[in-house]
C-alpha cells in the first residue's frame, strides 16, 4: 500500500493493505506531521529504496617529509626508531594493547582521532593484547639503561580516560599520551562496534552524508573533557609534591604499590619488574630533553644538490660521477625534492641529472626519485630502492669484476619500488622479496624475483626475465606483469586469486584476441615487452636481455601475461563509460 | 539484524489498529499484528549492533537481534525458537509491554526505534497458528514437588520452567480463574484472556496442576470473588519440597483527603475486574458503571489508563485523569538513552478520550447524599522536587464516579505473616537476587518472585522474576540446576 503525507508530500509504502477501518498511523519523517492512513489504496509495494552514496575514500594524511623538507620543523612520522611506542620494549610496530589507535603524525600534526580495534565486536578483542603499564615500563627501562631515553618521545596509548591514568603512565614513564575511545564518546560514540559497515547511527564513523546529519559532537566538547583530564592530573601531580611533567616521568617512587598488591585479587601477582626503574648515574635521562642528530648535514644528497645546481636553476644537462656506500641512504630523495620544489611533479626532462654511482648503495636508493634524474648505479642496493619513484629512471648492474651469473644472483634488496608511481627502474640480477609492492603506474624490469613479487600492485608494468619466488601477484589489482616462465612452474607459484594467466600474444594476433579496451597502456603486449627489454639492455647492459631480443620468436611464447581481474573489470569499466560520454 | 542498511531505507511502522471512534464500542483488542512482509522490512531496521543495547533494556534478556533477523529472513520457526528461549510469554508481553527494549534501541537516539513489540507480537501468534508451540514435559520427573503461590506471570513463568525441569508442580489461585492481574485487572481490550487460557492449557500438559478458589493467608479476593477456601500455610510447608510466593503486590495506595468514605470513590482494582468478569461472561457482577456519569482517574499510570479505557466504553460523560507529579516533557527521542525516560506518553486509552493534567492535588472529596458529586483540587508548583501548592488555584470538577489508580504500595501483608517471611524496608518480601541463594526468603525453603519481592512493576519484569527463581528453586532441590538465567 503506497500512501503519500498530506502536509510535505514524502512518500510511504507499506507491504499490506489494512482490513476497511483499521488505520495505519505514522509520523511523517520529513515534518512530522501525523499520518493518518484508513483502508486499501491498492498498488503494488514499493519500498522506497535508496542506496547510500558509495563515500569517497579519506584523503591520505599530509605526511611532511623530513628529509625531502627540511624547511619545516617537523619531527619525521612514526613508525622510525625515533619514535618508540609504550607498546612494546623495541622501536618497532607491534601493539600488544587492543585498545590502541593508530599512531599520529605528532607535535606539529594534527590529532587524528581512529576508532580502529576498539570498534571491534567484544568477541574479537577480548583478551586480546597486553595492558599498556607493562609494556611502557620496559621501554622505559630498556631506554633508560641504554642511555637512549633523552632523544625519544615515549607515548603511551590503551583506554585513557582520565588524569589518573596520565599521572600513572608519566611516572611509569611516558612523555606523551594517546587518548582515543574517551573523546570519541565524548563526541558521541555509543560503542555500538558497527564502525566497519558505515552504518554509525551516531554519524561518527562514516562520510555518509545521511548518517553524518546524525553527528552531535562539538570541539567545545573535546576541549571540555581534556580540560577536566589536565585539572585532574594538575591535583593529583599537585598531591605528590611535584609541579612539572618532567619531575614525574620515571619516577616510580610516587606509585604506593604496596596497597595495590595487597588486595586480594592481586594475591600471587608480582609486579616488581613493573615497577622497578633501572640504577643509572643521575645525569642520565628518564625523559625526552634532547633533540636528536639526524646527521642530514652528513647526507650525499647535499653534494649532490650542490653539483646539479646548473640543472636545477637553468635545466642544464648534468653528469655527476662517484663512489656510493651503504652508510648513504635515500640517495637522490632531497635532491629530487629540490626538483619537486621547483618544477613540480612533472620535474626536468629525461637524464637532465645523470647520477653515476658505483658501489654498495645503503636504503632507499632514488626514493621518490623525481623526473630527470637519472640513478646509473654499477654494483647494488640494499633494501627499498626506487620507494615511491615519481619520475625518475633508476638502472643497477653488477660491476665487471663480477663473475657470476645476474639472473642467479641477488642485485637489489626487498619491498623494490614500493608505491612507484610513475618513471622506469631497470635491474640487472635478482631482486628480494615484494618486488614492485604497490606499484601504481612504474615500468620495470628485473632479471628475477623473491616471494611476493608484484603484491598488492595496481598499476603500472613489470617484466622478470627469470624465476620468481611463490605467491607472485598476492592482492593484485591493477597493472600487468609478464614473467618469462622458461620451466612451465609459473603457474604453481603465482597466486591466482586475483589474476589471470594468459600467454604473451604477437602483436599480429591480439588485436582478434583481445578487445582494444582491454589493452595495457593502449599498446600490444608484445611491443610493451619488447620497448621495455630494449631499454633495459640500453641502461644495464643486460645479456640476458639481448638474448632474449635475439632469439624473440622462441621467448615470446614462453612469456606469461599476468592479467589482474579487477584491472581487466575496471578497463572494460571504463571504455563503457566513455562509449556512453560519447553517444 | 535484516538489512545493513535498512534502517536507513525503511521507516518504523506501527500495528494497524481501529480508530478510537470504532474501538470505544467494544472490549475485543484492536490492535492487528504485522504482517509477515511489513514484519520483515521491521526487522530489516535493526542494526544488529555490536552491543545490543537492546538486550539489556530488556528485562528477560531478549535475544532480539537474533530473531529480528530471522524475521527479516522469513525463518519463523527458528524465531520462536530463539524467543521462546527467554520469554515464556511473549503473546502476553507482545501485547502490553511497555517496550524498554525500543528505549533502549540504539536507533531511538535520534530516530524512531526498531519495532521490536511488535516483531515479537508478530512472532508468537504465527507461531501458535502454525501449532509451532506445544507442551515441552519433561522427561524425567524428579520426585520434588512445588506450590506455587499467584498465578500471575511470575507464578505461571516460575511454575513452566520447573514443570519443565521435571517437578511437580501446583499452583494456587485465589482467584476463580488462572492470571493474577492478567486476567483481572489488564483490560479485555489490552489482551484477551483466552490467550491465558491457551497457555494454560499448554501448562496443563506440561504437568501443572491447577487449584483456583484457593488463597494462603486471607488476603483480601479480587473484586467479586467470595468462594475461596483457605489453604493452611503448616500444611504448605509440610507438603511441598519448596513454596514459591508470587502472589503479587496489589495493596493499593488511597487518598485519604476529606470525603474518602462517600460512595463513588473507588479503588481501581476494585473497579476494572468486574469488567473483565462481564466479559467473561459472569453474571450477577456487581452494579459499578462509569456510564453517563463524569469519571476523575487520579493517577497518570498504566492503571489510570485502564480506567480511562474502561470508562469510555462504558459510555462516560466525561473522564478526567490527573497526575500529582509535572507533565514530563513531551519528546520523541530518548533523552536518558538507553534506561527508560521520563516522557510524555499518550496510551491508547487516552486516544480515546480524555482530559489530561497534572501537578494536581486532590484536596477533598464533595458529597451528596453519601455520594460524591464533586472534587476539590489545587495546582502544585514543584520546585527542586518538592511540591508547593499556588495560592488560589483551588477548583472544583464535578465526579460522579473517582477512580483511585495511584499505584500499588506492596503485597498484602497477611500471606507473608502466614509463611514466616520477612519483609524489606519497602514492605515487599525480602529476598535478593545474588546467583548464588537468590529469591529465597528468611523462610526456609519459601521463596518470592515479581511484584511480591520487587513491588509493583511490570509483567515483563515479573516472567523474568518467574524464571530466575525456578532456576533458584531448582538449584536448592536438585543441588545444581539446568535452567536458564
Amino acid at each position: 500500500m503506497k500512501f503519500s503525507c498530506d502536509s510535505c508530500g514524502k512518500k510511504y509504502a507499506t507491504a499490506d493493505d489494512p482490513a476497511p477501518g483499521r488505520v495505519y498511523k505514522i509520523k511523517c519523517k520529513a515534518c512530522g506531521h501525523l499520518i493518518v492512513v484508513k483502508a486499501s489504496a491498492g498498488g503494488a509495494p514499493a519500498v522506497p529504496h535508496h542506496e547510500p552514496p558509495t563515500p569517497p575514500p579519506p584523503a591520505p594524511p599530509e605526511i611532511p617529509l623530513e628529509i625531502g623538507a627540511p624547511e619545516r620543523e617537523v619531527p619525521p612520522p612514526w613508525p622510525n626508531e625515533m619514535r618508540a611506542r609504550s607498546a612494546e620494549p623495541t622501536a618497532h610496530v607491534a601493539m600488544p594493547a587492543p585498545e590502541e589507535q593508530t599512531p599520529q603524525p605528532g607535535d606539529g600534526g594534527y590529532v587524528d582521532l581512529f576508532s580502529d580495534t576498539g570498534a571491534s565486536p567484544l568477541s574479537s578483542i577480548l583478551f586480546a593484547g597486553i595492558p599498556w603499564e607493562i609494556g611502557l615500563a620496559e621501554t622505559q627501562q630498556t631506554l633508560v639503561l641504554n642511555d637512549l631515553r633523552s632523544r625519544i618521545w615515549v607515548q603511551t596509548d590503551g583506554q585513557l580516560k582520565t588524569g589518573r591514568d596520565v599521572v600513572i603512565g608519566a611516572i611509569l614513564g611516558a612523555d606523551e599520551f594517546g587518548f582515543s575511545t574517551a573523546p570519541l564518546v565524548v563526541e558521541g560514540c555509543i560503542m555500538m562496534r558497527k564502525c566497519h559497515l558505515n552504518t554509525c547511527p551516531v554519524g561518527i564513523a562514516t562520510q555518509d552524508p545521511v548518517l553524518r546529519r546524525k553527528f552531535e559532537g562539538k570541539p567545545e566538547h573535546v576541549v571540555n573533557y581534556f580540560f577536566f583530564v589536565a585539572e585532574e592530573a594538575r591535583e593529583l601531580m599537585a598531591g605528590l609534591g611535584v609541579r612539572t611533567m618532567n619531575e614525574l616521568i620515571g619516577h616510580t617512587e610516587l606509585l604506593d604499590m604496596r596497597k595495590g598488591v595487597e588486595h586480594w585479587k592481586a594475591k600471587g601477582l608480582d609486579f616488581s619488574r613493573v615497577f622497578k626503574m633501572p640504577r643509572m648515574p643521575a645525569d642520565v635521562a628518564r625523559f625526552h630533553c634532547e633533540t636528536q642528530d639526524h646527521g642530514l648535514a652528513k647526507a650525499l644528497d647535499n653534494r649532490l644538490i650542490e653539483l646539479a645546481a646548473p640543472a636545477l636553476e637553468r635545466g642544464e644537462k648534468v653528469a655527476i660521477e662517484m663512489p656510493i656506500r651503504n652508510i648513504n641512504r635515500t640517495v637522490g630523495t632531497m635532491l629530487s625534492g629540490r626538483i619537486a620544489a621547483r618544477y613540480g611533479h612533472e620535474g626536468l626532462p629525461d637524464e637532465t641529472i645523470h647520477l653515476r654511482f658505483a658501489g654498495s648503495a645503503g636504503q632507499s636508493l632514488g626514493a621518490f626519485l623525481a623526473r630527470g634524474v637519472w640513478i646509473d648505479l654499477i654494483g647494488d642496493t640494499n633494501d627499498y630502492c626506487g620507494k615511491g619513484l615519481s619520475g625518475g629512471r633508476i638502472s643497477v648492474q653488477p660491476s665487471p669484476k663480477f663473475r657470476g651469473e645476474p639472473t642467479e644472483n641477488i642485485i637489489t634488496g626487498n619491498v623494490v619500488l614500493y608505491g612507484a608511481i610513475a618513471g622506469e627502474a631497470y635491474f640487472r640480477g635478482v631482486a628480494g622479496e615484494r618486488f614492485a609492492v604497490r606499484n601504481s603506474g612504474a615500468g620495470a624490469v628485473v632479471e628475477g624475483v623473491g616471494d611476493h613479487g608484484c603484491e598488492y600492485m595496481t598499476g603500472g608494468t613489470v617484466v622478470v626475465l627469470g624465476g620468481t619466488g611463490r605467491n607472485f601477484a598476492a592482492g593484485m589489482s591493477g597493472g600487468i606483469a609478464y614473467v618469462l616462465d622458461q620451466q612451465g612452474e609459473f603457474a604453481r607459484r603465482c597466486n591466482a586469486a586475483m589474476v589471470e594467466l594468459e600467454p604473451l600474444l604477437a602483436e599480429a594476433e591480439q588485436p582478434a584476441r583481445l578487445a582494444r579496451e582491454l589493452w595495457h597502456l593502449g599498446e600490444a603486449d608484445e611491443a610493451i615487452v619488447r620497448r621495455l627489454i630494449e631499454r633495459h639492455v640500453r641502461f644495464t647492459g643486460s645479456r640476458r636481455g639481448a638474448e632474449v631480443l635475439e632469439r624473440w620468436r622462441e621467448y615470446r611464447p614462453r612469456f606469461v601475461k599476468v592479467f589482474p581481474k579487477e584491472y581487466r573489470r575496471a578497463l572494460g569499466e571504463l571504455a563503457a563509460a566513455q562509449r556512453k560520454v560519447a553517444a | 539484524m535484516g538489512k545493513v542498511t535498512g534502517f536507513l531505507e525503511y521507516e518504523r511502522l506501527e500495528e494497524a489498529h481501529e480508530t478510537p471512534e470504532a474501538r470505544k464500542k467494544h472490549y475485543r483488542e484492536f490492535y492487528a499484528r504485522l504482517s509477515d512482509e511489513d514484519a520483515k522490512i521491521q526487522g530489516a531496521r535493526c542494526m544488529d549492533c555490536g552491543i545490543p543495547f537492546c538486550m539489556q533494556g530488556c528485562p528477560v534478556n531478549n535475544l532480539i537481534p537474533d530473531w529480528n533477523d530471522l524475521v527479516y529472513r522469513q525463518d519463523w520457526k527458528a524465531a520462536i525458537e530463539a524467543l521462546h528461549s527467554t520469554n515464556n510469554f511473549p503473546e502476553f508481553t507482545g501485547r502490553i509491554c511497555p517496550a524498554p527494549c525500543e528505549e533502549a534501541c540504539v536507533l531511538r537516539i535520534n530516530e524512531d526505534p526498531v519495532g521490536i513489540k511488535s516483531i515479537e507480537h508478530a512472532i508468537i501468534d504465527r507461531a501458535w497458528d502454525e501449532g509451532w508451540v506445544a507442551p515441552r514435559p519433561a522427561a524425567h520427573r524428579s520426585g520434588k514437588k512445588v506450590a506455587v503461590i499467584g498465578s500471575g506471570p511470575a507464578g505461571l513463568a516460575c511454575a513452566q520452567q520447573l514443570a519443565r525441569t521435571g517437578h511437580a508442580v501446583t499452583v494456587f489461585e485465589k482467584n476463580d480463574r488462572i492470571g493474577g492481574l492478567l486476567r483481572y485487572g489488564i483490560p479485555d481490550f489490552k489482551m484477551e484472556k483466552w490467550l491465558i487460557d491457551r497457555r494454560v492449557d499448554q501448562m496443563r500438559a506440561e504437568g501443572v496442576e491447577f487449584q483456583v478458589n484457593r488463597v494462603v493467608g486471607g488476603a483480601p479476593v479480587g473484586a467479586g470473588n467470595a468462594q475461596a477456601r483457605p489453604v493452611d500455610p503448616k500444611k504448605l510447608l509440610a507438603e511441598y519440597d519448596a513454596v514459591v510466593l508470587a502472589g503479587g503486590a496489589e495493596a493499593p495506595r488511597d487518598l485519604p483527603v476529606p470525603g474518602r468514605e462517600l460512595a463513588g470513590i473507588e479503588f481501581a482494582m476494585d473497579f476494572l475486574p468486574l469488567q473483565n468478569r462481564r466479559v467473561a461472561g459472569d453474571r450477577n457482577v456487581k452494579d459499578l458503571w462509569a456510564s453517563g456519569k463524569d469519571v476523575v482517574v487520579i493517577g497518570g499510570g498504566d492503571t489510570g489508563s485502564d480506567c480511562v479505557g474502561t470508562s469510555n466504553r462504558h459510555g462516560a460523560k466525561s473522564v478526567a485523569n490527573f497526575e500529582l507529579l509535572p507533565m514530563p516533557p513531551d519528546v520523541e527521542r530518548n533523552p536518558a538513552w538507553p534506561y527508560w525516560p521520563t516522557r510524555l506518553r499518550t496510551s491508547s486509552s487516552h486516544e480515546e478520550g480524555v482530559a489530561r493534567d497534572w501537578s494536581i492535588a486532590t484536596k477533598a472529596f464533595l458529597g451528596e447524599n453519601g455520594s460524591v458529586r464533586a472534587i476539590r483540587a489545587v495546582r502544585l508548583e514543584w520546585k527542586d522536587g518538592k511540591p508547593a501548592e499556588i495560592a488560589g488555584s483551588e477548583f472544583e470538577m464535578p465526579a460522579g464516579l473517582v477512580l483511585l489508580a495511584m499505584g500499588f504500595v506492596g503485597p498484602y501483608s497477611s500471606i507473608l505473616e502466614a509463611l514466616g517471611v520477612a519483609r524489606d524496608a519497602r514492605g515487599n518480601a525480602q529476598a535478593s537476587t545474588e546467583a548464588a541463594g537468590g529469591y529465597a526468603t528468611s523462610a526456609p525453603k519459601v521463596f518470592a518472585a515479581g511484584d511480591m519481592r520487587r513491588g509493583q512493576s511490570l509483567v515483563v519484569w515479573a516472567i523474568r522474576e518467574g524464571r530466575q527463581c525456578a532456576r533458584a528453586v531448582d538449584e536448592f532441590l536438585m543441588g545444581a540446576s539446568e535452567l536458564p538465567r
